[in-house]
């Protein structure tokens, strides 16, 4: 087992209060226009359109509320707040089940922000000219195992050019730029920035199980390049990290969305002549998930700290909270159909929405048993 | 002092008295082994007493040390760290104290307190009864009241450390003709008296911790009563919160002791190889995760205390996987497990498998704590 999770010191280090103040004014002003804006009613019109999710939306939250710059460093046109404001934007998206590219987009700047100077030209561009930001990762036959990368990158310097094929791609088609993992001709894995636009790039944008989260598949042929990543360095794994963040936020603040909803509707429906939330059978599978929930807010809390303070631990933090999230999302997500009956196997009803997300969020970036076979080999098991 | 300061001088000093002194000390005691040296153990708690490591948090004038939340988790988790014997004091330390701290008056704090805090006095928890176990309003031990003191009648049951206890803090019944939470008190009860006959229960593993206590005239002074009369349910209800809340981060060392002990047997006897059963012990480890990153928000979030709901939800988590583990330590030994010493003497794995139940059954049993989540913390009707 890794030492660094036996370390004693995280303890001290989350024992001690931060000014939190800033992001809590981020995190307020986001679910005034979410709430607002975002309700699941709309949730439910968008998923079945042409677009998938509301650029009006988008322009509201990135042009007039900032939220791109949010992370980005003060000398690079940024609001240069701390890790937490970006999470926090995540995490009131994921609760919604909004769809769109801002989720994506905040998890492609953090990675950036980690990536250190390297990554500094593209941070400038995301503020000049607001850019919306996607990752592409996945391969077909190789999933989200970097090490089987193919897409190949040729060139040097700043002029790059990509080859290959990216799957199951979230957010790029309202993306303009997309972070590509690829590999040079001396093998190594290095991340490049492609214009979407740009020539000998084709998206094509697949209909989805999971009708709030549009993927695409991006096919690349010599598309102009930028690298994003320093050489040599572990910028691939970075991104990756970061997307596993992502749906780990985002997935615990479902499940603790969905289990209110669901609690909500036991202490009004009534059968037998009482509420059924009276009843203990529902009430004890209720309290369990009510743990689940809560492990799962804690392994994300963990992970954002990790994400702040630069930790070493941060692929295991990440793997570990985007298994235990999402698991715990699928699981409060299919309750939540059970315990709102017939109503709840509507198309109609939300629930479904939570579970079909939960299956996205478990299925993306690496599968539950692949996710969890990383953590033992991270966790030295 | 710095954490970093006050975590070196809890861990020098616990090295020097576990090579020393108390060398025989380390690794006994604890759930499934409180049968063990109790002589040694009694005097390790004056040991830590008389160095000023009981009392973490309390008043000075009590005997108490000053020190954060932060240094309280350290110490524990130092404690657990080092093998240190199992506390005979945690029932007076974790549970007494600080009922005492929050509803004592100042003479019953400077009464007892000191007694703590030097090592000197043993507690035990006089509320479960033979048809109140987890259902505490259904208690029916009588005291009546006569004169300057109470006298007290009836019986207790699963009474942790009876036999090694100075004194008990029982919930008893001040009222003959109230029911459920009205009419009870709070009493401290000495156990050195003619009227209180303790009866071990020898339990699953075939050891005992859990006794009966017989009250049959044992006589308390009114004095010695905390809180109002009638008023005991909230004082007990206070302890209770202590009881759940005391799981934390000291605790998790603990686990991760034990669960390291079963990766490492598992490696040793080839269970490892078994996907099955490897599987399993990656989700333990997943699930110890889980519960230190819990046990930290909860502190972090907690201030000075933690309330009764979220030890509600640290108390299901870490029962029932410490239960898996449990099963998951005797499936990984394999038959082999099946095998025990002369005189039904238990090795570690089989101690974990039989203890382990208990987890889910005293403090409070799992069905219990649901009931507390889904009622106060969601909010569903009764």
């Amino acid at each position: 087992m890794t030492e660094a999770s036996a370390d004693p010191r995280p303890v001290a280090e989350a024992l001690r209060p931060e000014a939190a103040e800033e992001v809590a004014q981020v995190r307020a002003s986001v679910v005034e226009v979410l709430d607002e804006q975002a309700d699941l009613r709309r949730t439910h019109e968008l998923m079945v359109g042409a677009q998938g999710h509301d650029p009006r939306l988008h322009e509201l939250l990135t042009a007039e509320l900032g939220l791109l710059g949010l992370v980005v460093p003060e000398h690079l046109g940024g609001l240069g707040l701390d890790v937490s404001a970006a999470t926090a934007v995540i995490e009131e998206l994921g609760a919604r089940l909004v769809p769109g590219a801002l989720a994506t987009s905040l998890t492609a700047i953090l990675a950036a922000r980690a990536l250190g100077p390297s990554a500094e030209p593209l941070l400038a561009r995301v503020v000049d000219e607001q850019l919306t930001l996607a990752s592409a990762l996945a391969e077909d036959g190789a999933g989200w195992d970097l090490e089987q990368t193919v897409t190949r990158a040729t060139g040097a310097g700043d002029e790059w050019a990509l080859t290959g094929t990216k799957t199951l791609v979230a957010g790029v088609e309202a993306a303009r730029v997309v972070l590509v993992t690829a590999r040079d001709t001396c093998g190594g894995l290095g991340v490049y920035a492609v214009d979407v636009a740009a020539g000998g790039v084709d998206v094509r944008t697949h209909m989805t199980l999971d009708q709030t989260r549009r993927l695409s598949t991006v096919h690349l042929r010599q598309a102009a390049a930028t690298r994003v990543d320093a050489p040599g360095g572990e910028g691939a794994r970075v991104l990756l990290d970061h997307v596993r963040a992502m749906l780990a936020l985002e997935s615990a603040a479902a499940a603790r969305a969905c289990l209110d909803r669901t609690v909500g509707y036991l202490k009004v429906r009534e059968q037998f002549g009482r509420p059924i939330g009276s009843f203990q059978a529902l009430k004890h599978r209720c309290a369990d998930l009510a743990v689940a929930v809560a492990g799962a807010r804690a392994t994300a809390d963990h992970l954002v700290a990790t994400l702040r303070t630069g930790a070493a631990t941060r692929s295991h933090d990440a793997a570990l909270a985007k298994l235990v999230c999402t698991d715990t999302l699928m699981t409060v997500a299919a309750e939540a159909i059970q315990l709102h009956g017939g109503i709840g196997f509507t198309f109609e009803h939300d629930a479904h929405l939570f579970f079909k997300r939960g299956k996205s969020a478990q299925l993306l970036a690496g599968s539950p048993a692949a996710v969890r076979a990383e953590v033992a080999a991270l966790a030295g098991l | 002092m710095s954490d970093e300061q006050f975590r070196a001088e809890i861990r020098g000093w616990l090295h020097e008295a576990l090579t020393g002194p108390f060398a025989e000390a380390v690794g006994t005691g604890g759930e499934g082994r409180e049968h063990e040296a109790h002589e040694l153990r009694r005097e390790w708690e004056r040991h830590l007493g008389r160095a000023g490591w009981i009392g973490l948090g309390w008043p000075t004038e009590y005997g108490g040390r000053p020190a954060t939340l932060a240094q309280q988790v350290i110490y524990h988790e130092e404690y657990a760290r080092a093998g240190a014997p199992g506390r005979l004091g945690h029932m007076s330390e974790q549970l007494l104290g600080p009922t005492l701290l929050a509803f004592g008056t100042p003479e019953q704090k400077a009464r007892f307190l000191p007694g703590i805090t030097s090592g000197e006095d043993i507690w035990c928890q006089g509320y479960s009864e033979p048809d109140a176990g987890s259902d505490l309003a259904g208690v029916r031990t009588r005291a009546e009241r006569r004169g300057d003191s109470y006298v007290v009648t009836g019986q207790k049951v699963w009474t942790s450390l009876a036999h090694l206890a100075d004194w008990c803090f029982v919930l008893c019944r001040t009222d003959p003709g109230s029911t459920r939470h009205a009419g009870l008190s709070y009493l401290l009860v000495p156990m050195h008296q003619p009227g209180v006959t303790v009866r071990p229960i020898t339990q699953l593993t075939g050891t005992s911790e859990f006794n009966e206590v017989f009250f049959d005239g044992a006589v308390a002074a009114v004095e010695h009563r905390v809180g109002a009369e009638g008023e005991g349910w909230k004082v007990a209800m206070g302890t209770l919160g202590f009881e759940r809340g005391v799981s934390t981060l000291g605790q998790q060392i603990g686990f991760r002791r034990r669960l390291d002990a079963v990766i490492a047997r598992a490696r040793e006897n080839g269970a490892w190889q078994e996907p099955a059963l490897r599987d399993r012990l990656v989700e333990a480890y997943i699930g110890l995760e889980v519960m230190r990153h819990s046990a930290v928000r909860l502190l972090a979030s907690a201030g000075e205390g933690l309330s009764g709901l979220e030890a509600s939800i640290s108390k299901l988590q870490w029962a029932t996987w410490n239960r898996s583990l449990g099963e998951l330590a005797v499936d990984v030994e394999g038959a082999g497990a099946l095998l025990t010493g002369p005189g039904y003497e238990l090795d570690d794995a089989q101690t974990h498998f039989l203890f382990s139940r208990a987890n889910t059954i005293y403090g409070g049993s799992n069905e219990i704590q649901r009931n507390i989540i889904a009622e106060r913390l969601l909010g569903l009707p009764r």
